[in-house]
């Protein structure tokens, strides 16, 4: 009896069992061309992250008060010392584009991971169980998304500090809304399946029954939702960072490295147009996947 | 049919909402030359117009622009000169009277006379009114009348510095207004005496003042050349500058050194910077209770003061204008020095040699608080990093850092401090050497000195013991003297007008070129 | 219907008061308001009194319950900061922050559904992906970035837009697309979504057999049955809105109630703090009933759920 609002927010879902499981689903993933950029892009990226140590030419950490924004190759005070410039304090840009691929996908995965966790459990049992169990989901939801994010955030940064696990923590506990429902929606269309009715019939119990056969059918809708609320996460951080409540300096993380720059944007552009396009790049990517995933998800697949 | 009229019916309701949103705003803009105002952009809206009820540097401003004092200090010459008083004189320790300016007229047409003085000085006075800022008031005792235009004052203990207050924060209010409308109605409805009086004001959006028309004639100050000043509150200070680039805007403060450099190239801006009283330093918490006990070792002070490199940080990062300090506080107050101080220079392999001989060859964690110029803190802390103090650094806004302070739990702060503009260093090391509650060294020897010079009439004693206080402090490295702060002031080119350190706008001042 | 609007009018009920007694407490829990209204300067004597004089010495649930039966009462209490009542205040930055909202919310929609029924349309197409990168655009940029290139060209070089305030409607126009910008996507998903379920659907496929064009099956019946879950988020989304406006407040130096709230707790004004979470929960329960309740009135097959 969750609000149809919250209904209406989530796209039609499907039991995944039968799209998984229906024949030619690899092959079409293959095909799928969102699939395949957008996660081939992600991967990538997530390359250059582990692989930072060996490809930065510079310690990210490395001021040189003498080399202060230095502009990127491209321009004519710039060269291939520093490819991509230095920034305010000297530091190589590159380097720390590098290593702040690691600071932000961290930040998504484990929000992704910790909002995915507290959501999907709340949906699941919403979801299978109904009744009281519902009501009581809706309305710890309905409250979460009544309540202002900023006021949390700023909450609690004003009692614990600012750092990158308090950051984690705030967006993990704030961002599990949207997989609560659909993972509730999930839960809800599974639940009425012949192998799961099987399954309770034969005896087994209920945590059997939910990690068993309902959780591997909602698994892909986690991660549809997964890839877009990392994305989302990703993008609140460089907010919270232009509010004085993000990570702290001097740690590379791409949201710190935009807002820092946002005071050069006038007079030395490329100090937050090289980390915003790599940002926007690695949320174009991420939508891409999730979308295309969501597609093969859908009744009749593509075309 | 019946679905597709209730449809309409909704989207019929939307439009009229809408319709009417757009209704509810409407207005015109403004030019500048042209209509004689200067655009003047500020960050953060001061939480009363009132002086005596706000913190914020255009509070100040708004106060020196809009009141008036007893006396001026002429930013030029150094001299103090009668402003609302004509001529005072000290009768005793703790007593000063003062003649007053007769012919002065507050903005509502309320004459000016000793009424206004003892009602204002007796009302900030009380600190049941609650002035904010209680270090500019509470030192006074009591106002008297002894005539339409004498009043005595008595301050409450030896008090040198009450000229000085005198002349800066503590502004005169209209007796009667005051009386009848209070801090709330001078918040509504300011009323004063000064060169402009304030002709409109949005809370939080935008202050207009105008030209006084009937300014006295006798007065340092002088009147107001240009017409109108339509100060705004915008909180980004990118948005400001965007108003300038735009051409929207006469004057922006407080832009960082960079952008000011890049502004100084654009064809329609100038830079006006200068140094300001503003003085950088670093606390050490070196009381029993501090969480980095390494703190308590004098090497160790030092060892912190000699790795970081100030004439670099200088160089490059603070900006013209500024100088490396070696004792806490501003070079023209009164008692400052830095002769026969410890100085000590750039040697991070002393640093080094230190920190093994007080037991941390590897040197230690700690903490280091700031609230504002972070570049400048991260350099610090880069410095640091190269002698082997690994200082996280934990940037808040300054209240809830003081709030840290003040419990205790602060090892390493880049602080501040600007004196309020007083050119006294009775408003600035005691602050923090005096014992009260942001004093984390708690140096007895210290306090008795300071309280030697706060407390005497004669300067040379004052100049003395001030000088053995700081020569204590900078021998024992209780904390460490940064630099001072420029301010950059990004302006339209056809603005004349002049940087002052004490920060102050003196939009009176300011003419078309 | 009447019973369906009591049983969610319940629910709203209870969701405000849990938001307002979480807010309470991570307010108190952020800092001491006693320091707070004692201001600058004070000493532990001054606190103390502080504390005595407004009852932060007792317990919390009996200062929420006082706090809350004041709020009831009507009493909103005055802010510390800007020494005036809290209500007046409050609602006067309210109205920058609806006209915002609003036209937001209008401009997502305006951006949306175009582009949510051409992907619909041209399906898993290059003409399906350029939707959704156009639709997404204003979202991969962090919001303060956005507004600020908006700035970079509709300001500076180009000279059509005033930079900030809020005097006329044109100082809107940025903040709008800015802001609107963020809501585009959710609303492009879910019509191209809604749209794909009712084209496949049998009575879509008879209008296409008997002939009729295609333009009348998309925009008559695909559309107008796509568009009833789009109202319902649109609701929600407002709500939404209303409550992460502060970053595109301070760039546009509105002064609205974002920029408000995030004064009020820098600067620990907790009446005006408190009564803004409430509010705001107020308005995000109204309109996620009344869209509810329209949705309900819209489409008659959902009462029955």
């Amino acid at each position: 009896m969750a609000s149809t609002a919250l209904d209406a927010a989530t796209a039609i879902v499907e039991p995944a069992g039968t799209v998984v499981a229906a024949p030619g689903f690899w092959r079409r993933v293959w095909k799928n061309k969102a699939v395949v950029g957008g996660f081939g892009w992600l991967l990538l990226i997530v390359a250059i992250a582990l692989l930072a140590p060996w490809i930065a030419p510079y310690d990210p950490y490395a001021q040189d008060l003498a080399n202060r924004t230095v502009p990127p190759f491209w321009y004519d005070a710039g060269s291939f010392a520093h490819p991509f410039g230095t920034d305010p304090l000297g530091r190589d840009y590159l380097s720390r584009l590098c290593y702040g691929a690691r600071i932000s996908l961290l930040i998504g995965a484990s929000v992704a991971m910790i909002s995915g966790f507290i959501g999907t459990t709340m949906g699941m049992l919403a979801g299978y169980f109904g009744g009281k169990a519902d009501l009581a989901v809706s309305f710890i939801v309905t409250t979460r998304l009544a309540m202002p994010v900023i006021l949390v955030a700023l909450a609690t940064v004003a009692l614990l500090g600012g750092s990158l696990w308090v950051v984690i923590m705030v967006l993990g506990l704030l961002k599990w809304d949207r997989f609560a429902v659909v993972m509730r929606s999930a839960t809800q269309q599974v639940r009425s399946l012949d192998y799961v009715a099987a399954a309770q019939a034969a005896g087994a119990s209920t945590r059997r029954v939910l990690l068993g056969e309902v959780l591997p059918n909602v698994l892909p809708h986690l991660i549809v939702v997964a890839t877009l609320e990392a994305a989302s996460a990703i993008l609140l951080e460089a907010a919270l960072s232009f509010l004085g409540l993000g990570v702290q300096p001097p740690l590379p993380s791409w949201g710190l490295m935009i807002s820092e720059a946002k005071t050069y944007m006038f007079f030395s552009f490329w100090l937050i147009a090289i980390p915003g396009a790599a940002l926007a790049l690695l949320i174009f990517g991420i939508n891409l996947a999730g979308d295309g995933l969501r597609d093969l998800l859908a009744p009749d697949g593509p075309t | 049919m019946q679905q597709q009229k209730r449809r309409h019916a909704i989207t019929g309701f939307i439009a009229g909402a809408l319709l009417a949103t757009v209704l509810a705003v409407a207005a015109p803009a403004l030019a500048s030359r042209k209509d004689d105002t200067i655009r003047f952009a500020y960050d953060q809206a001061p939480e009363s117009v009132d002086p005596f009820f706000n913190n914020v540097r255009i509070g100040v401003i708004i106060g020196a622009n809009v009141w008036d004092t007893l006396v001026y200090l002429d930013p030029n010459t150094g001299e103090y000169k009668g402003l609302l008083a004509r001529s005072w004189k000290q009768i005793d320790d703790k007593t000063i009277e003062f003649d007053l300016r007769e012919g002065v007229r507050f903005h509502n047409g309320e004459e000016f006379d000793a009424d206004s003085v003892v009602y204002t000085l007796n009302y900030v006075a009380d600190p049941g009114n609650k002035v904010v800022t209680q270090a500019n008031v509470n030192w006074i005792d009591k106002a008297t009348k002894l005539g339409k235009y004498k009043v005595r004052l008595t301050t409450r203990q030896v008090f040198p510095a009450a000229i000085e207050y005198l002349a800066g924060p503590v502004v005169i209010h209209p007796a009667k207004y005051y009386a009848e409308a209070g801090p709330k109605g001078q918040n509504s409805k300011p009323v004063g005496s000064g060169p402009y009086r304030v002709s409109n004001y949005l809370p939080g959006k935008s202050i207009t003042l105008e030209r006084n028309p009937n300014y006295f004639n006798d007065s340092p100050k002088g009147a107001a050349r240009i017409n109108k000043v339509e100060i705004r509150f915008i909180p980004d200070r990118q948005t400001q500058m965007a108003e300038m680039l735009s051409g929207n805007g006469d004057l922006i403060m407080y832009v960082p050194k960079d952008q000011a450099d890049q502004a100084a190239k654009m064809p329609s801006l100038q830079v006006v910077s200068g140094e300001t009283m503003r003085i950088a330093f670093m606390q050490l918490n070196s009381l029993d209770s501090t969480p980095t006990p390494a703190l308590k070792d004098p090497r160790v002070r030092k060892a912190i003061t000699h790795a970081i490199d100030r004439e670099s940080i200088v160089k490059s990062i603070v900006g013209a204008g500024s100088r490396v300090l070696h004792s806490q506080c501003y070079p023209s107050q009164f008692g400052c020095t830095d002769q026969g101080v410890t100085r000590y220079a750039y040697d991070p392999a002393l640093a080094k040699k230190l920190l093994a001989e007080a037991g941390f060859p590897n040197g230690f964690e700690t903490e280091i608080f700031a609230y504002r110029e972070r570049n400048q803190t991260e350099a610090i802390i880069n410095y640091l990093q190269q002698v082997g103090i690994k200082a996280t650094l934990n940037f808040s806004q300054y209240a809830a850092m003081r709030d840290q302070i003040r419990a205790g739990k602060a090892s390493l702060t880049h602080q501040t401090w600007g004196s309020f503009s007083v050119n006294d260093v009775s408003a600035s090391i005691p602050v923090w050497f005096g014992g009260e509650s942001d004093d984390i060294t708690k140096d007895k020897q210290v306090q008795e000195l300071l309280t030697r010079g706060n407390t005497s009439v004669d300067p040379n004693v004052r100049k003395q013991s001030y000088q053995q206080a700081l020569k204590r402090i900078a021998d024992n490295a209780f904390a460490v003297p940064l630099w001072t702060l420029p301010v950059y002031y990004v302006a339209s080119k056809e603005l004349s007008f002049k940087a002052y350190p004490d920060e102050m706008v003196r939009l009176w001042e300011m003419t078309w070129k | 219907m009447g019973g369906y609007i009591f049983k969610r009018l319940g629910l709203a009920l209870a969701v405000a008061v849990a938001v307002s007694m979480i807010a309470f407490l991570l307010l108190r829990l952020s800092g001491d308001p006693a320091i707070a209204i004692a201001g600058e300067g004070a000493r532990a004597a001054d606190i103390e009194l502080v504390r005595k004089t407004y009852g932060f010495d007792r317990p919390l649930p009996v200062q929420y319950v006082d706090w809350l039966g004041k709020t009831l009462r009507g009493d909103l209490g005055e802010s510390i900061y800007f020494k005036q009542p809290a209500a007046p205040l409050i609602l006067a930055k309210l109205q920058v922050t609806m006209v915002l909202a609003l036209w937001s919310i209008v401009f997502a929609l305006a951006i949306s559904l175009p582009l949510g029924v051409l992907a619909a349309l041209y399906r898993n197409s290059l003409i399906d992906r350029i939707c959704l990168a156009l639709a997404v655009f204003g979202q991969a940029l962090p919001n303060f970035f956005f507004a600020l290139l908006l700035i970079m060209l509709f300001s500076i070089t180009l000279h059509w837009l005033p930079v900030s305030g809020s005097d006329s409607w044109r100082h809107f126009v940025m903040p709008t697309i800015a802001l609107g910008y963020y809501a585009a996507p959710a609303f492009m998903r879910l019509l191209r979504a809604g749209m794909i379920e009712v084209m496949d659907a049998d009575y879509i496929r008879t209008a296409r057999a008997k002939g009729l064009p295609a333009r009348t099956v998309v925009f008559k019946h695909a559309l107008r049955n796509a568009v009833v879950p789009v109202v319902a988020l649109a609701a929600v989304q407002l709500g939404f809105l209303l409550g992460g406006s502060v970053v595109i407040e301070t760039i546009f130096a509105l002064d609205g109630l974002g920029y408000l709230a995030y004064q009020s707790i820098t600067f620990k004004d907790f009446p005006v703090m408190q009564n803004i979470v409430l509010l705001l929960s107020v308005i995000y329960v109204v309109l996620t009933l009344a869209s509810d309740v329209a949705n309900a009135w819209l489409d008659p097959r959902i009462r029955v759920r």
